[in-house]
């Protein structure tokens, strides 16, 4: 059935409003901490720092907190969640360095509760309010739940503070709530708009079950929503104490200085920055299951004295499919790039940086869908993608300056390589994951150093791959490898970090097998692209190979070390499939690693042989991209490479050229 | 005169240059690239790291864009794209030309 407009879907979409405008709707109901301009100015240097720190300590514990409690290893293994603090009016103040898309969207949330919760139910002191509606905010698809609370002092709305994190399943046909196959969001899990969860310090069991029960792993996922609560009461413990021993009137002041100190060296930084425009497009293969077309994310960023605009016009419409992002997703896509490479040495106050920033969205487009378009892969689909466009166009600015253009960086990973793993535990218990090992992508190159291989992602500054043992331990998979793969860093002067593989089979699963769900994009095209030249990253690529004979090699002791030593029936997945695995199908997925920087003729032939010694670049790679001949020690022939560089750079220019 | 990335230069005079052979590549900033050479060719040309030929997942062609140099034959731009698309990817410098 086509995309057909939900009448009254309206109401829940999240309005921007200028702070002023959104307390005079929410005073009407509840009092509103605030200080005057004067607060601010009286502010010394030694309590403002002391302050910040501490605030961003509490966001420490938060993160802390939510990580101890949870039970999923997404959470506790890998760091997919954050934590946030916002002031009265919702503009966020700090967020963790954690997963930053997360928190991007959280004031979004907090602010379509203060409009449309302020009146009824209310907001009071031991609240906490309960959202997975990526229309709204708080995340950018619904598995990305969120728990916000306002924080009260002497009965006024002094603050909020936000957890959220990725939950495992909440629903929908496929497991994990990934619904490959569906065309609108009915196919997922439903979306829910700010719901009081908790009233007056008390979780409403009645709210509680209306969650859990669509989830394929309840336990689990109310585990997580305690580890969610907590992380929220130590931020209102903290808090509370610290307005104790500072008073409210400085510690809010302190909150509107941080934003406005972030803006203000953000306006400094952009000021230096020549004045231009800066295109990108970032694409993917497939909406869903089945789906052979390649779609678009058109960005134009302009940089015009301290602000930046962001025109994503021209970009393609919503489609049937799940890959869609709400507007949370576009701005997940921007503010993680702008932490990250424009604010590497500017506090991460967002609520203060948005002012620098303007966002020209066509609603009803792939990454600005509206209702009921399907969204179960936002975060990892088109949020992703508009970050590897926002991430390419703020590279180039940066790189324009002599000493700002070290923050540069060529894409990272230029997509999530979705595994998702359901069935029967090696304990007889159900379980539902998604294999987080992509989390190790690589970095892009630098300006003037190879990227990071395996070193992560560009908006999750602190996150991290489970151990083998934990997945090993924790679900019913035998690895037979993960490792770091030749080539799959992008070609450059300066080489892009290389992403990974990992290749496991089913493992003590009563079932005999497990229930597998792969959606990722990058396989007919890369979608790390380089910058100055600089290729892009490998392509993803997933193969699965049926009724192999991989347990007589274990049985005989033997570990195979690729595909090619395994005999069975070779499968090339395409980007988005849901199938089953036997005992003995082995499963190898390969995600991508980062962009090159500059030219590969022009890189160190030393460096190119380190790589062929180190297996980051293959001796076909060497010759053919790089122009690297190699003596049979492994050290650069300098007269061959020099004539192979020479031929090269004939091919390039000579017939074909237009 | 400013550095621009790893292979241009903007000169005082608004020109843009290779910065490795002085070749004029575009008159000023908001056509930067308007004399480099353009070619296209079959994506896995890229490498090794085209895994799977394009086919196996798209009927639409995908190819490997370049510009070059003509002066040196310096890569300046790179991308993969669907042939069928126009590159997204110009910038220029200045107010919004
Ligand atoms: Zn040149």
């Amino acid at each position: 059935m086509p995309l057909i407009h939900v009448a009254g879907s309206e109401k829940f979409v999240f309005e921007e409003r200028a702070s002023d405008e959104l307390c005079a709707i929410a005073s009407k109901f509840v009092p509103l901490h605030t200080v005057d301009a004067a607060a601010e100015l009286a502010i010394d240097p030694l309590t403002y720092e002391v302050i910040r720190h501490r605030l961003s300590a509490i966001t420490d514990d938060m993160g802390d907190a939510l990580k101890r409690m949870s039970g999923s290893v997404v959470v506790t293994d890998c760091n997919d969640f954050n934590a946030a603090i916002a002031d009265e009016a919702g503009d966020l103040i700090l967020v963790g360095q954690y997963n930053m898309q997360l928190a991007a969207s959280l004031d979004m949330a907090i602010k379509w509760t203060l409009e449309h919760r302020s009146e009824n139910p209310g907001l009071r002191p031991g609240d906490m309010f309960f959202c997975n509606d990526p229309w709204i905010g708080g995340g950018l698809h619904q598995n990305d739940a969120s728990v916000f609370a306002p924080l009260f002092y002497d009965g006024e709305l002094f603050a909020w503070s936000g957890a959220v994190c990725h939950q495992v399943d909440l629903g929908g046909v496929s497991p994990g709530s990934w619904s490959v196959a569906g065309t609108d969001v009915f196919w997922e899990s439903t979306p829910v708009p700010p719901v009081k969860i908790v009233e007056n310090g008390t979780l409403r069991p009645d709210i509680e079950d209306m969650y859990l029960r669509r989830s394929r792993v309840p336990k689990l996922i109310a585990l997580d929503l305690r580890a969610k609560l907590g992380a929220n009461n130590v931020a209102q413990q903290r808090l509370t104490q610290l307005i104790d021993k500072y008073g409210p009137r400085v510690v809010k002041a302190v909150m509107k200085k941080m934003m406005h100190d972030a803006e203000h060296r953000l306006r400094s930084k952009l000021r230096s920055l020549p004045d231009g425009t800066w295109g990108a497009v970032a694409h993917q293969d497939g909406a869903r299951a089945g789906d052979s077309n390649i779609y678009k994310i058109v960005l134009q960023m302009t940089k015009h004295g301290d602000k930046l605009t962001f025109d994503f016009t021209g970009t393609d419409a919503q489609v049937e499919g799940f890959v869609n992002c709400t507007f949370a997703g576009v701005r997940g896509g921007i503010m993680p790039i702008i932490l990250t490479m424009l604010c590497n040495d500017i506090p991460w106050a967002p609520g203060g940086i948005y002012r620098c920033v303007e966002i020209i969205s066509e609603r009803g487009t792939i990454n600005n869908c509206t209702f009921p378009a399907g969204i179960g892969k936002a975060s990892v689909a088109s949020a992703w993608a508009t970050q590897n466009a926002v991430s390419e166009c703020v590279a180039q600015m940066v790189g324009t300056h002599p000493q700002h253009r070290k923050a540069a960086m060529s894409c990272c990973q230029g997509t999530w390589d979705l595994a998702l793993l359901a069935g029967v535990d090696q304990r007889g218990a159900p379980f539902v994951t998604m294999l987080c090992d992509p989390m190790a992508g690589g970095l892009g190159a630098r300006v003037d150093q190879d990227g990071v291989d395996t070193g992560g992602q560009m908006p999750i500054p602190m996150g991290r791959i489970a151990d083998v043992e934990i997945n090993e331990f924790s679900f019913p998979m035998l690895y037979l490898w993960r490792r770091e793969e030749m080539d799959s860093g992008g070609p450059g002067r300066y080489r892009g970090g290389l992403g990974g593989s990992s290749c496991f089979v089913p493992h003590d699963s009563p079932l005999h097998g497990v229930h597998l769900v792969v959606s990722a994009p990058g396989k007919a095209l890369p979608l790390a692209p380089g910058l100055a030249g600089g290729y892009p990253s490998a392509t993803s690529y997933d193969v699965l190979m049926r009724g192999t004979n991989v347990q007589q090699m274990l049985a005989q002791g033997f570990i195979p070390g690729d595909l090619d030593e395994i005999d069975g029936r070779h499968e090339v997945l395409p980007s988005h499939v849901e199938t089953n695995m036997a005992a003995n199908d082995v499963y190898f997925t390969h995600w991508q690693g980062g962009g090159g920087y500059g030219d590969p003729l022009r890189r160190d032939p030393h460096e190119v042989a380190l790589d062929v010694a180190s297996f980051r670049v293959s001796p076909r790679a060497a010759s053919d991209v790089y122009g690297v001949m190699l003596k049979t020690d492994g050290t650069p022939d300098a007269g061959a490479t020099e004539a192979r560089r020479r031929d090269l750079r004939r091919d390039r220019i000579g017939a074909g050229a237009a | 005169m400013i550095h621009l990335d790893d292979n241009l230069m903007l000169t005082d005079d608004g020109a843009v240059m290779c910065a490795h052979c002085q070749t004029r590549l575009g008159e000023n900033s908001h056509e930067p690239l308007a004399h480099a050479v353009r070619r296209e060719r079959p994506s896995r040309d890229a490498g090794p790291g085209v895994h799977a030929d394009p086919k196996t997942f798209t009927t639409r062609e995908i190819v490997l864009r370049q510009l070059f140099c003509p002066g040196c034959s310096t890569v300046l731009a790179t991308e993969i794209v669907p042939r069928d698309e126009p590159s997204f990817r110009h910038w220029s410098l200045g107010a919004k030309a």
